[in-house]
């Protein structure tokens, strides 16, 4: 057995050279997958087939090719051995200012709010900042694809899902646009809501007009209207319409508001979906919940009553995402809120689904992510533990299967002054 | 020009008033007319115990000459016979500010009235506002202008005939007027509500010293901005009396080479009050506040009067043997609005139980046996005093309590009893008729007799013309007259036995009815116009024929007009004594406790996986014992001693309670007092509000104790308030008295971000800390050594908390972000000998975690918060690990209630950066426990530690855990079995309630 005090210089020593290799650069895109890879030996939580032990994924130009125990590994393949760790579909986030936000408080580093109240036009990733450190923070934590959201407004503009890895923007548009960004009038002041409504109203009325005018063969010239004609996808049904509602007023306004317009919507918030389900069950709506830590809306609720929504979701059998907070230097959060909602009675496999394959099916990207399955873009977490247990730490994270960086900046900040301490201010 | 405004600011200015005092000079013929009046056979209240059935009372100018049943009727006495009437002494109000200004300054419509043209009156207001500021500013009164204890009602009291008829319609012949404005806001005085000279209405002033909690804005002064400055301004102004009257004293006796003590008319004012000569009257807003109040009072032995919330049932012992009378207001809350679903949902339980408990209040108080005294303040007019004072006795409150209350005990306690609150001879013929007992509906006050004058109580009833009555104009004409309407708007019709012909232009004004028919009395061509004066049973009138003929007519009422019964003054049979819904909870809302949960004497928990967070780590399969509040033994197979409450808890987990070292909940009125810059006074503890469903919310996540802190405004915060989660107790007893005493100091951007004020960058920031410790400094030195000036020593609260600092009686609690001012105020703390026992956010520690440790300062950190400002920008999430890896004492914390509901999950999350779970789980239990000094006792599951401890369901650091159950001392505060009980509880009265609302009038 080796002595204590042989190893310790050792294993500082390998500290000091990964940290010199590191500090440079650090979270850093990584290239495209160029060699064939084959995780083998993990628990693949497939999420949508279950778990397999000892698994083996194979994956080539980014997609995965081959999932299960008993796989032909191709002979140009390099392998890793994961030694018995945990697999898992990486997470999407449904609704973050990734990108958009540097410093919350600081005007100059936010462009998440458009001035005025009808921006369909306005389309998040020609804003997305790829080298925001707050991405390489949610690469490293697993989410491979953020949905990012505009602000503010009635109309806040057209959201994207973009991929958490890549030098600039146009390399990380994954689905755009995702959907077109409603906020729903508060109802409290009914005078505020009428108006409010009524300017919703108007400008779907305008743009319904402006669509028939432009598909009509007529000799009529129509000058371009770059509102409306972001619209059109929308009442085309192309791209659904998120609806941000948390009241029970909002969301039963909203959803018989969808039903006269014949949209289809994805409703947002939902803190007080829990007096409505029957209406998102009867309608089908999907919904996410980004919710889950805001507790009780009033004195006489009960103190679990936001952290118990998913689990009445899933009971009533509504689709739904859960999504974390919207700050972009907080997107690590979003498996605290699936592990939430299990410790108040979301079965944990649902609440697993609620940030990998449900998300990806509510922007329709299951094709491409959501679950390990042949055929999907290899982007896969490996973990040392339970994905939803706060205490696992994620080892490494394939995006389209290249692998990446794992160093972000609050992991070079810790070496850089461990460095420091250890070269220059030994403990006494 | 100038000529115009001056005359118009006279006539502002002095009242017009025409009442003499008997010192000023006649004008004109005098008013001799006797005053002498008999009222015979009444009922009299000559106090509530001593009732003359049919008597009969004698008053001689504005006296009681004779009251009883056999008493002789002067023979120059104008006689009344009440006919069974009822005489009550006239009630006394407590709590009015009637006669006195409620604006610090004019304002624009103060001179709305005037016939001026506007300009004018623009410029009027100019001079007249600017000359009232400067008045207001000149003169040796307080540096804060909130302090107003020189000003004195009665020399700015005025007339007020509009409030005073109010008043009087109520019953009241006697106010105690208290100056609206300020904190500290004067001096009060007792007037009556009759006509007369002012020098005649002021019965007494200097009567009692007013204060409040709340600040008048408009009278300027940034400080206080909380109602932690507003009390540490309080309490500051009282040392200041004492002290303004020992150093005058001091000087007077021999100035010689003493510095002159300044001259100070606000101080001046306040002695008697602070020496408890005389009363200070507090208006308070719920129990908690009355205990602040009470805690004041203690401080300085002041003769306490309170005029309660109308809360006080929540908290009756605090009022069973208090030493101050209470005045306890009828303006119950309103009724809810249930109209519907919307509204109805948003209700808390709190206020539908306010709703229903508060008309009980004053029986409830009374049966509690202290002395009470009723006030209308509040009460929106003489019906709702009257509908509530009989609601007050419907729910129990004795007839005569009810009479005592309004009439004697405050006649006692404002020291007019010799004269007013009794009808006996010799006193003050000041007393109320009423047509029958006056605590009964329907009953109405008729007359209010002040100083032996008659002001009518009630409107009289007006004339109507409306009904059935039988025309008298001649034997051959037999016409009746049927009008119907409201004044302004009537209509009516002539019948005979053939016609029935509709009047025109039908107009009444009260007295004269004019109108006019077509076709009538068998003229077929032609209109007859008809006027007449009314009384109740006759019409008086003259005509005009079509052919120009003039005649008289008379009519005669033979049907009485249509009368709408008074709705809601119905009669019960039944009286509804104390029948609430509604229980007594602790704290009084949805989640309270009718009783503090017991501590049994000895609890075993069995077959937990223990986290001790002591040397003993994690036992599995680990029983505690626990012993009157506190852990006797920990270990594994601990035999079940006799008497012993048993927890099975195979499977669970077992944790210390867990502990937040940085939060802001539960605080009253605002947890920063942004109106200076070093506030080290204010105190945290003073506005502890035990009443927040919060609190119970946090027991709910596994949290047991906290540190309440102001918040981050000022280099210089305040005193903090370590607090165990004692759900149902008041501030005191949530108090965690083991915790050393902390102050909070905080760097950085909330500190230089606001408005124009110094310091406005860091480097203003380290001179005014700097500044004001070196102020304490030199305070001691001031203290210890008299002689300096002679003078006694003049108690400082600001700079006594500082130099509690550097005497290493309080620790510092210091919020910082960046490292270099963190750096900067460690070399501050050095010069001055104290130490930093922790930094708050600490978001950069990361980044000096050598100087930390070298320093001793232990670092309080989130977990993962970032970039929400700039100074948050190079925040990392590792910050927890890199600090307990290089030996800083590290702790995790909330700074956010929400959050604070689930600190274990925080704690999951750093153990998910790297950091081994015990010190994970220490980062929420010892670490704090540690920082606020409190490990001896809590912070580990070790034997002879207080029984603070959580039940998890499973692993608590693994995400998917939530509490069970949370002891604290020994007693099981939260059980999730029992809050899946109590909330369908919650919900069946809130619904009941709602109901009863409904149904209410």
């Amino acid at each position: 057995m080796l002595n204590k005090t042989f190893i310790y210089p050792i294993l500082f020593s390998l500290l000091l050279i990964s940290c010199l290799s590191s500090t440079v650069y650090g979270q850093m895109p990584s290239p495209v997958q160029e060699e064939t890879v084959a995780l083998i030996n993990g628990t693949v939580y497939t999420v949508s087939g279950g778990i397999i032990n000892n698994g083996t994924v194979v994956f080539k130009d980014g997609k995965i090719t081959a999932v299960g125990t008993d796989v032909d590994i191709p002979d140009d393949a390099r392998i890793e051995d994961v030694g018995g760790r945990y697999l898992y579909p990486a997470m999407i986030h449904s609704g973050t200012y990734l990108g958009l936000m540097e410093i919350f408080r600081v005007r100059e580093a936010t462009d998440v709010r458009e001035l005025g109240e009808i921006n369909p036009n306005v389309r998040v990733e020609v804003a997305f900042n790829a080298a925001s450190r707050h991405i390489p923070l949610a690469r490293s934590h697993g989410i491979a694809v953020a949905v990012v959201t505009p602000a503010g407004g009635i109309i806040s503009g057209m959201a994207a899902a973009m991929l958490t890895d890549g030098w600039v923007w146009e390399d990380m548009v994954y689905h755009a646009p995702a959907a077109m960004v409603i906020n729903w009038p508060s109802m409290r002041n009914v005078e505020e809501r009428d108006r409010a409504i009524g300017k919703l109203n108007e400008a779907f009325y305008k743009a319904r007009r402006y669509h028939k005018a432009k598909l009509a063969s007529s000799m009529y010239y129509h000058a371009t209207d770059v509102r409306w004609e972001a619209m059109i996808p929308v009442l085309e049904g192309d791209v659904p319409v998120i609806i941000n509602a948390s009241e029970y007023r909002q969301i039963q306004s909203a959803i018989e508001w969808a039903e006269k317009e014949d949209l289809q919507i994805i409703l947002s918030g939902v803190n007080q979906a829990g007096m409505v389900i029957p209406h998102l069950k009867e309608k089908e709506i999907p919904v996410i919940v980004n919710s889950v830590f805001s507790g009780p809306s009033r004195q006489w609720e009960p103190y679990d009553q936001s952290l118990s929504l998913p689990k009445k979701l899933h009971e009533a059998n509504i689709r739904f995402a859960i999504s974390g907070e919207a700050s972009a230097a907080n997107t690590i959060r979003l498996p605290n809120h699936a592990a939430a909602a299990v410790a108040y009675g979301l079965p944990e496999n649902e609440a697993l689904k609620s940030i990998t394959l449900y998300p990806a099916q509510i922007f329709g990207i299951d094709n491409r992510m959501g679950s390990i399955e042949k055929g999907k873009d290899a982007s896969i977490i490996i973990a040392d533990g339970n994905l939803l247990h706060l205490s696992t730490q994620i080892k490494q994270v394939y995006i389209k299967g290249r692998k990446t960086d794992m160093k972000d900046q609050h992991r070079l900040f810790y070496e850089m002054y461990m460095e420091k301490y250890e070269k220059y201010e030994r403990m006494k | 020009m100038i000529g115009i405004i001056k005359f118009s600011a006279i006539l502002l200015f002095i009242s017009c008033n025409v009442a003499m005092a008997q010192t000023s000079h006649i004008m004109g013929l005098r008013d001799n007319t006797p005053e002498v009046f008999a009222f015979v056979d009444a009922r009299i209240f000559v106090t509530s115990g001593d009732i003359i059935h049919n008597g009969t009372l004698v008053i001689r100018d504005g006296i009681i000459e004779d009251v009883g049943e056999e008493v002789k009727i002067p023979d120059d006495a104008w006689i009344y016979d009440l006919n069974g009437k009822t005489i009550y002494p006239a009630f006394i109000e407590f709590y009015s500010d009637i006669g006195l200004p409620h604006k610090a300054y004019i304002d624009k419509t103060d001179i709305g009235a005037t016939d001026l043209p506007q300009e004018y009156k623009e410029l009027l207001f100019k001079l007249l506002a600017a000359s009232f500021r400067e008045a207001d500013q000149k003169g040796a009164f307080h540096w804060n202008r909130q302090v107003r204890s020189w000003y004195d009602a009665a020399r700015h009291f005025g007339y007020d005939e509009k409030k005073a008829a109010d008043m009087r319609s109520k019953g009241f012949s006697a106010a105690h007027t208290i100056p609206p404005l300020g904190i500290f806001k004067g001096l009060t005085a007792m007037v009556s509500l009759g006509k007369g000279s002012l020098n005649e209405l002021i019965i007494r002033s200097n009567v009692a010293q007013a204060l409040s909690f709340e600040k008048t804005k408009e009278l300027g002064n940034r400080y206080p901005a909380s109602l932690m400055g507003t009390i540490s301004l309080i309490r500051q102004t009282f040392y200041d009396a004492e002290w303004y009257l020992e150093a005058h004293n001091e000087y007077h006796e021999n100035p010689h080479g003493l510095k002159k003590p300044e001259k100070n008319l606000a101080l001046a004012s306040l002695i008697e009050a602070a020496y408890g000569k005389q009363p200070v009257i507090f208006s308070v807003d719920d129990e908690i506040a009355l205990l602040r109040t009470i805690n004041i009072a203690d401080e300085f032995g002041l003769n306490l009067w309170i005029k309660g919330s109308g809360k006080e049932y929540r908290r009756l012992d605090l009022i069973k043997d208090a030493d101050f009378p209470l005045i306890v207001p009828l303006d119950f809350p309103q009724k809810p609005d249930t109209d519907n679903f919307e509204k109805t949902i948003e209700l808390s339980l709190e206020q539908l139980m306010h709703w229903e408990l508060a008309p009980e209040n004053p029986a409830r108080i009374y049966q509690n046996g202290a002395a009470m005294v009723l006030t209308s303040a509040g009460t929106k007019n003489d019906k709702e005093f009257l509908k509530n004072l009989r609601l007050a006795v419907e729910k129990g409150l004795p007839e005569y309590a009810a009479l005592d209350a309004l009439t004697i005990n405050p006649a006692q306690l404002l020291q007019i009893d010799q004269t007013h609150g009794t009808l006996g001879k010799g006193k003050k013929a000041d007393f109320i008729i009423a047509c029958g007992n006056i605590f009964e509906s329907g009953t109405k006050i008729e007359e209010v007799w002040i100083g032996g004058k008659k002001y009518p109580a009630d409107k009289p009833p007006e004339l109507t013309a409306q009904g059935k009555w039988q025309l008298i104009i001649s034997d051959t004409i037999d016409y009746k007259l049927e009008l119907k309407g409201k004044v302004g708007a009537y209509e009516g019709k002539l019948i005979s036995d053939s016609h029935e012909i509709e009047m025109k232009n039908v107009i009444f004004d009260k007295q004269r009815i004019n109108f006019l028919a077509k076709d009538v009395f068998d003229l077929r061509d032609g209109i007859i116009r008809m006027s007449a004066q009314v009384s109740e049973k006759f019409m008086y009138g003259t005509g005009e024929m079509p052919s120009g003929k003039i005649f008289n007519w008379r009519a005669e009422r033979i049907a009485e007009p249509d009368v709408e019964e008074e709705s809601g003054e119905d009669k019960k049979d039944e009286k509804e004594v104390l029948k609430a819904l509604s229980p007594i909870l602790y704290p009084p809302m949805e989640y309270g406790v009718s009783e503090i949960p017991e501590q049994s004497g000895c609890l075993l928990v069995k077959n937990a996986t223990l986290w001790t967070q002591s040397p003993k780590g994690i036992i599995e399969k680990g029983d505690m014992l626990v012993r009157n509040g506190k852990i006797s033994e920990v270990g594994i197979d601990i035999g079940i001693p006799p008497n012993c409450i048993v927890i099975d808890a195979a499977g669970k987990h077992v944790t210390p309670g867990l502990i937040d070292p940085h939060l802001h909940t539960s605080i009253a009125g605002g947890a920063n007092e942004t109106g200076s810059v070093i506030t080290s006074e204010t105190r945290i503890r003073d506005v502890l509000n035990p009443n927040n469903i919060w609190i119970y919310r946090l027991l709910a996540g596994g949290l047991t104790a906290a540190n309440i802190l102001h918040g981050s405004a000022n280099p210089i915060g305040g005193q903090d308030a370590v607090i165990k989660m004692r759900w149902g107790g008041l501030v005191d007893d949530m108090i965690f008295q083991e915790a050393k005493p902390g102050l909070k100091i905080a760097l950085g951007e909330n500190v230089k971000g606001l408005q124009k004020r110094y310091p406005d960058t860091r480097m203003g920031t380290e001179q005014i800390i700097r500044d004001a410790f070196q102020a304490a400094l030199d305070y001691q030195t001031e203290r210890d050594e008299k002689q300096r000036y002679g003078l006694p020593h003049r108690k400082d609260l600001q700079l006594e908390a500082l130099l509690e600092v550097l005497e290493g009686k309080r620790i510092v609690h210091a919020h910082a972000y960046r490292h270099d001012e963190m750096i900067m105020l460690i070399r501050i703390a050095e010069d001055f000998g104290f130490k930093i026992t922790s930094f708050e956010h600490t978001v950069e520690g990361y980044k000096i975690a050598g100087v930390l440790r070298e320093h001793g300062a232990a670092a309080i950190v989130w977990t993962d918060w970032s970039s929400f400002k700039m100074e948050a920008y190079d925040a990392i999430i590792y910050n927890a690990r890199l600090l307990s890896e290089q030996g800083v004492l590290t702790s995790l914390h909330s700074d956010n209630t929400r959050l604070a509901t689930r600190m274990h999950w925080e704690a999951g999350k750093i153990a998910g950066t790297g950091v081994n779970e015990i010190e994970a789980m220490n980062m929420v239990t010892l670490n704090p426990a540690k920082i606020l000094g409190v490990d001896h006792v809590v912070g580990s599951l070790e034997k002879g530690k207080h029984a603070d401890f959580v039940i998890w369901n499973e692993h608590p650091l693994n995400g998917f855990a939530y509490a069970e159950q949370t002891w604290v001392d020994g007693r099981k505060y939260f059980d999730r079995k029992q809050d899946r009980k109590t909330l369908r509880e919650v919900l069946k009265l809130k619904n009941d309630l709602t109901d009863k609302v409904q149904e209410s009038d």
